[in-house]
């Protein structure tokens, strides 16, 4: 008995895997336990395989591990791309139909249990593609959970279809769960053990919890491209719009995206768009624009493998740079990088505050592995109420009296002056990608020029105040330091525990905000360290050299990781044990 | 309806335009139409492109935004999706909008939102000093293009009609009378309305002039022409050469994307309450 089982489902694509995994994590959520999940497809729709890894805890965790216990292989490819990754003694669910599998096909231990998949879904009249639902109730019967937790998300993954189809699935699933507590009953190496009913969690990816955070944020208007990896956040944002009333526009391109969102902030709205690394390449002009004009404006960038289209469904930590020097010339803007979704929720409900308040772009940076992801976070960690910030917002009311109101007024010692709306009676301004004067009026004079540049430099250094110190985590006194941001948070905090339980105590300094770089709070935390690792899903170390650039401090050594995976814990463990070892 | 005094759209600032330019015609069209319809100052929202068109933004005592070269259409999307209670209206050249720009103009009129493009077309880039635009003529000589343009011109009514436009009109910056009229009758259709403006550019095209123009041009509905028939529509637009036709060539009445979006069936999104939304149900479907 595992405290801690990790299963990956596998098949060619088009076979409903995606959705199995979300089905099996649902299922052990609601049987009170923690669970993960991860996606990893190729760009296409059919013919590829695909892949879901689903880890089950007892426990609380942060992020998959890289021993697979249950492996669900719904076809032999299954098998020969993941056979590496398998524990020992690890279950292969196969059908024998599939083709031959033997023990020899397996380079450790490994315990093949045969289920006549194909045959089971024939006998219940079903479509062979319906054999992800056997394993599913197969892989149930396994862990010994209570069948009635998966009939219950099965009611609910087909609630629009007719009470015979839930039927015909949940009759589907049972007879894999029956056929395997009949034939395997006595495997109990992938029990898992039973645990009291947690407390309630929500099963979210990044993408729904930016999408939670924005609503709750009182975002009304988003023009999205589809792109992966965001696009579960336009899927989200779709069910919800009527209900929150958003208006969610899909534009032509992602430069019209950008452009529509200005407009829609410009008249008042608090409003967003998301978008990859090419989709945001386009939307660079429109960064610049909302920058001179100071227009605020949310950017969810969720980071892929690049340059260009790269490898599409894969995830890098490739465009921390990108974001922070994007757009032509010299204007404030923030970028935050969440490490997983609970992060992505709080800094994306932040981002909307910081966009009013500095009147300014703010970057959401996520990437593929936390967008498409399933984190389990406890309700309790959502807030009930939040108060909003729209900064030096003008009410019509504010305006009454006023003469000559001036939107880009030089006076403001914070750079940030009042904002009033178009339709506004005596606040008449223009906003403008020109260089312009208090009204917004374009200007190319020498003096007005610097006074604009130098009112919108105050921001910047307004901006100090609010800036978020890392995240320390592990022994904050320990002579190593690994130094990470984004999404790498999980498996580092899980390689940071094991690494405490083999009595090697690391401090972790994790930075949800990245810029304007926390250069104090860096150095401050950084005092006494005698080794800095730096552990990024890119080739060149682009925060190691962020800090660099703003603290002087350099880095020891890196741990990078550039093949379109995320990083396992016991790898960075692996890593950094043979880096402190031979030097 | 008494109708503003066209001064209060004064801004101080002066035009910057050479001397006979058709962007004094268009602005001053601009100004009695916005004021023959009582929109004041305060009451829209004008959306100027790059070029020289864009340089009417520092004579316009009006709300506006200058954007982008060739992005004046999504930006006024945004701004009418927000509020749609404001007529928006986008200043655009032919450079700007149907070149830089092209992929919006045609997105557009497929959605309908309920704003009005001005197209200040005359064939040539003129900020830029003189190179040929999307809409120059084919053997049309100028700075980019010394042996002649090798390229159609792309006309901007045919496309506009073919993609969904709702109201099509094609006007001449030279006539300050029938401009007005017709930009009035522009901003008050419902829908996605686009006005290409025959402007002459007295110093980077020799061709296209004020009597050049004043030659060709007539008058459709003096022919009896009724402009409610897509095909016609289409066949009139692509008249040209002695005779150009003027006035509105399509006009018909269809739903705006204001109008499809049930957030914004009662009330503008910008008028609705800032408060943050409660996700206690949200969540629950998480569970």
């Amino acid at each position: 008995m595992l405290d801690s089982v990790t299963c990956k489902i596998g098949g060619e694509a088009g076979f409903g895997i995606m959705a199995s995994g979300s089905m099996v994590a649902k299922t052990f959520l609601r049987a009170g336990y923690h669970v993960f999940t991860m996606n990893e497809y190729p760009s296409l729709i059919r013919g590829g395989h695909n892949v879901v890894t689903v880890r089950v805890s007892a426990l609380p965790f942060e992020s998959l591990d890289k021993h697979v216990h249950v492996l669900i292989a719904l076809s032999k490819e299954t098998v020969q791309l993941h056979n590496d990754e398998l524990d020992e003694g690890a279950v292969i669910m196969f059908d024998p139909k599939d083709g031959e599998l033997s023990k020899k096909d397996f380079s450790k231990s490994s315990n093949i249990i045969q289920i006549p998949f194909i045959e089971l879904v024939t006998k219940h009249k079903g479509n062979p593609v319906m054999r992800n639902t056997v394993a599913l109730g197969a892989l149930i019967a396994l862990a010994g959970t209570d069948f009635s937790y998966l009939s219950g998300v099965i009611s609910e993954q087909f609630k629009s279809k007719k009470q015979e189809v839930i039927d015909h699935n949940i009759t589907i699933a049972k007879a894999g769960y029956d056929y395997v507590r009949k034939h395997f009953g006595q495997i109990t190496s992938v029990k898992l053990p039973p645990v009291k009913p947690a407390e309630k969690q929500a099963l979210v990816n990044a993408s729904e919890a930016v999408g939670i955070g924005a609503l709750q944020a009182g975002m009304k208007f988003a023009a999205i491209y589809p792109m992966t990896p965001i696009n579960a956040l336009i899927t989200f944002l779709i069910q919800y719009k009527k209900k929150y009333a958003v208006v969610y526009k899909q534009p032509e391109d992602e430069i019209a995206g950008i452009n529509m969102a200005i407009g829609a902030s410009i008249a008042g709205v608090r409003s967003m768009v998301a978008t990859s690394g090419g989709g945001f390449a386009l939307m660079e002009e429109g960064l610049s624009f909302a920058g001179i004009a100071e227009v605020p404006l949310v950017i969810d960038l969720g980071m892929r493998v690049g340059p260009a289209s790269g490898m599409p469904t894969w995830s890098e930590q490739g465009e921390l740079r990108f974001a922070i020097h994007a757009g032509h010339g010299e204007f404030l803007r923030i970028v935050l990088a969440p490490g997983d979704a609970l992060e992505a929720y709080r800094l994306t409900l932040l981002a909307f505050d910081l966009a009013d308040r500095y009147q300014t772009p703010v970057f959401v940076l996520t990437d593929k592995y936390m967008n498409e992801s399933q984190f389990c976070v406890p309700v309790s960690k959502f807030e009930k109420t939040v108060s909003i910030d729209r900064g030096k917002l003008l009410t019509q009311k504010d305006l009454e009296g006023v003469r000559d109101y001036k939107r880009y007024a030089l006076d403001a010692v914070d750079g940030i002056s009042d904002r009033g709306l178009p339709g506004m009676k005596n606040g008449c301004f223009m906003t403008n990608s020109y260089e312009h004067d208090e009204h917004g009026f374009s200007i190319e004079e020498s003096g007005a020029r610097v006074a604009m540049v130098e009112k919108r430099a105050k921001k910047l250094r307004a901006v100090e105040a609010d800036i978020m110190p890392p995240t320390v985590y592990g022994d904050p006194k320990a002579d190593i330091a690994l130094v990470g941001w984004g999404s790498t948070k999980g498996p580092i905090l899980e390689a940071v525990r094991l690494l405490t339980a083999r009595g090697r105590p690391v401090r972790y300094l994790h930075f949800p905000w990245v810029y304007p770089f926390p250069a104090e709070a860096a150095k401050k935390l950084l005092e006494g360290v005698g080794r800095i690792i730096y552990i990024e899903n890119n080739s060149t170390a682009q925060f190691a050299s962020l800090m660099y650039e703003h603290t002087g401090i350099k880095a020891h050594d890196t741990i990078l990781k550039y093949d379109g995976r995320p990083f396992y814990p016991e790898e960075i463990v692996e890593k950094l044990i043979s880096l402190v070892i031979n030097n | 309806m008494a109708s503003l005094n066209v001064d209060i759209f004064n801004t101080g600032h002066l035009p910057t335009w050479c001397p006979g330019c058709g962007d004094f015609g268009i602005w001053m069209a601009l100004k009695n139409a916005l004021s023959k319809l009582n929109i004041g100052p305060d009451d829209g929202v004008l959306v100027y492109g790059i070029g020289c068109h864009g340089n009417m933004n520092n004579t316009m005592n009006m709300y506006g935004c200058t954007g982008l070269h060739g992005r004046t259409i999504p930006v006024a999307q945004g701004i009418k999706l927000a509020n749609h209670r404001l007529p928006v209206i986008c200043i655009a050249g032919d450079g700007d909008c149907l070149g830089e720009g092209g992929n919006h103009l045609i997105h557009a009129a497929k959605r309908n939102p309920d704003i009005t493009v001005i197209i200040h077309d005359n064939q040539v880039y003129g900020l830029t000093t003189g190179q040929a635009s999307p809409t120059a003529p084919k053997g049309f000589i100028t700075k980019s293009t010394p042996e002649g343009v090798t390229d159609e011109p792309i006309n901007p009514l045919a496309l506009s009609i073919v993609a969904g436009a709702s109201f099509a009109a094609r006007a001449f910056a030279g006539d300050i009378a029938g401009l007005t009229d017709l930009l009035a009758l522009a901003i008050q259709h419902k829908g996605f309305s686009v006005v290409d403006v025959l402007q002459p550019c007295v110093t980077f095209n020799k061709e296209y002039t004020y009597p050049w123009y004043r030659e060709r041009l007539y008058q459709v509905s003096k022919e009896g022409y009724v402009p409610d028939d897509r095909l016609k529509a289409l066949s009139k637009s692509m008249e040209w050469g002695d005779r150009i036709p003027v006035g509105i060539l399509y006009q018909v009445a269809k739903p705006t994307s204001e109008d499809i979006e049930p957030a914004i069936a009662q009330k503008p999104l910008v008028d609705q309450p800032a408060e943050p939304g409660d996700i206690t149900d949200l969540l629950g479907e998480f569970i």
